[in-house]
């Protein structure tokens, strides 16, 4: 194997290709529509503002969000779950987490309980990365406000049994933060019917935008401290930050540009269907799997694929090999491109018996194919020889 | 002279939604920057004929919209218009 490609394993990072129109969306909107939204009432102004409803309006349908007000434009899934994070807690909450975390939520956490204005239980995952609900069952104090899961494991792929983890929570009036980083544009989600209470999102990967967007929906009846204050066009005499959503988690000027493309990737979504992408992209890591599994050498990490259980991310390891190298050697002489070490969860890796060392992970997207796969698995194949040499 | 009113709104978000819930129904209406002489929290208002104010706020509150203040301006060229801040009674919007 000679032939040097560049093929794209990488999509949990953020997902490449995008859909032709998301590459076009924002250089239209910077030449033709351009004004700043919100603020200054000219035609310019105008279509901006109408571009960031629709894109509201688009994702509103993507999540079956009923109140459009809920939809808050974020820069990304981290800059959404800090919002709901440091928006929702209080001094003397009580919050409960998953092993599979993200460093997103494990960051914020933390630097609130070392400040001392939170208290926290980590719920354990089993290896396959699946949240202990008889243990979760046992973590509630009467203080307990908030749980945070991870829908959708960033290392693993594995998805959260979400029905039964918001059941759990809502018994116990507990509200529920879902973090949609690897799940939006990836699997069906329903707000109202799964009775999320929050769901922070980002634009760059499931639903195939740019960098720099992201939300999150906030339910109705939740109300968020802003963590930024400042300029939003509106009440602009007064020194109070407007209390009207969704200016109230929004100040300054919004990434216009950027969310003209996602409001493209989002519109692709829709056309291709979510459950139609859910099922390509579970026959790609089921293809993956599976042709890794018969590989001697090699040891996989989480869930087989099943059915609305994983998303299409695969972690591996090489006997006597570092991922790091492993990692190298994929792009060198193959041209494939993926990631490698602890992907920012080093709780998760601690879950799966790969931390510090981390794994190799392969995300593959819906603009994967087959052909890529088997190209990847030849590659691989050959750096286990390799290793084992 | 001529006589036009006003919706206000406390935010962009609710001018937009109100534009894009009443796009597609027979009313004759504009999105405009709010006029100096009127007081908003919000930039953009909604410019209407003054007979069709009622019906159109009646069809934005049904829709669950946050409206703001209601107006009817006496324009005339360029000079300063007469404002008229209109209020939401049992009669509709109509004169204080």
């Amino acid at each position: 194997m000679s032939e040097k490609l560049n093929l794209y394993f990488d999509n949990a990072a953020t997902s490449w290709p995008k859909p032709e129109a998301v590459y076009h969306a924002p250089e239209t909107q910077m030449r033709e529509a351009s004004g700043n939204p919100g603020r200054s009432g000219h035609t310019r102004t105008l279509e901006s503002d109408r571009l960031l409803y629709k894109t509201r309006e688009t994702l509103g349908r993507l999540f079956n969000i009923g109140d459009l007000s809920r939809v808050i434009f974020a820069y990304n899934a981290t800059d959404a779950l800090n919002i709901a994070l440091k928006g929702f807690l209080v001094k003397g909450d009580h919050v409960l987490y998953t092993a599979m975390e993200h460093n997103s939520v494990l960051r914020p956490l933390g630097s609130l309980r070392r400040g001392g204005l939170i208290d926290t239980t980590m719920i354990p995952c089993s290896e396959a990365g699946y949240a202990d609900l008889d243990y979760l069952e046992t973590a509630y104090r009467p203080n307990t406000t908030l749980l945070v899961v991870n829908h959708a494991s960033n290392v693993t792929g594995t998805i959260a049994p979400l029905p039964e983890i918001i059941k759990s929570a809502h018994n116990r009036k507990v509200k529920v933060l879902v973090d949609a980083a690897q799940t939006a544009g990836a699997i069906p989600i329903d707000v109202q019917n799964e009775a999320i209470d929050m769901l922070a999102f980002t634009g760059h990967k499931g639903l195939l935008g740019p960098t720099g967007t992201g939300g999150l929906y906030v339910s109705p009846d939740i109300d968020l401290k802003p963590l930024r204050e400042g300029g939003t066009g509106s009440q602009s005499e007064s020194d109070v930050h407007p209390e009207s959503m969704p200016e109230r988690l929004e100040a300054g000027t919004l990434n216009s540009t950027g969310l003209a493309g996602l409001l493209e990737g989002v519109n692709f979504i829709l056309e291709q269907g979510v459950e139609h992408i859910r099922q390509r992209e579970e026959e790609l890591r089921g293809y993956l799997w599976n042709n890794l599994r018969s590989i001697s050498g090699i040891t996989l990490y989480g869930p087989e694929t099943s059915p609305g259980r994983t998303v299409a991310v695969v972690s591996f390891t090489i006997d006597g090999a570092d991922c790091g190298e492993v990692g190298y050697i994929l792009e060198s002489s193959y041209g494939i491109l993926c990631r490698t070490g602890l992907h920012c969860a080093p709780l998760a890796h601690q879950t799966i018996g790969t931390h510090p060392e981390g794994t190799v992970r392969l995300s593959p997207g819906f603009f994967t194919t087959k052909k890529d796969i088997d190209f990847l698995v030849q590659a691989l194949v050959e750096i286990v020889q390799l290793a084992s040499s | 002279m001529a006589s036009s009113c006003y919706i206000t709104f406390p935010t962009i978000f609710y001018a937009i939604r109100a534009e894009s819930i009443l796009k597609d129904q027979p009313y004759s209406f504009k999105m405009v920057p709010v006029p100096r002489s009127i007081s908003s929290s919000c930039g953009t208002a909604l410019r209407c004929r003054c007979e069709e104010i009622n019906s159109i706020k009646d069809y934005l509150l049904q829709s669950n919209l946050e409206l703001e203040g209601f107006y009817r301006l006496e324009e005339e060229g360029l000079k300063t218009p007469t404002v008229t801040p209109l209020s939401l009674n049992e009669r509709g919007v109509s004169e204080q």
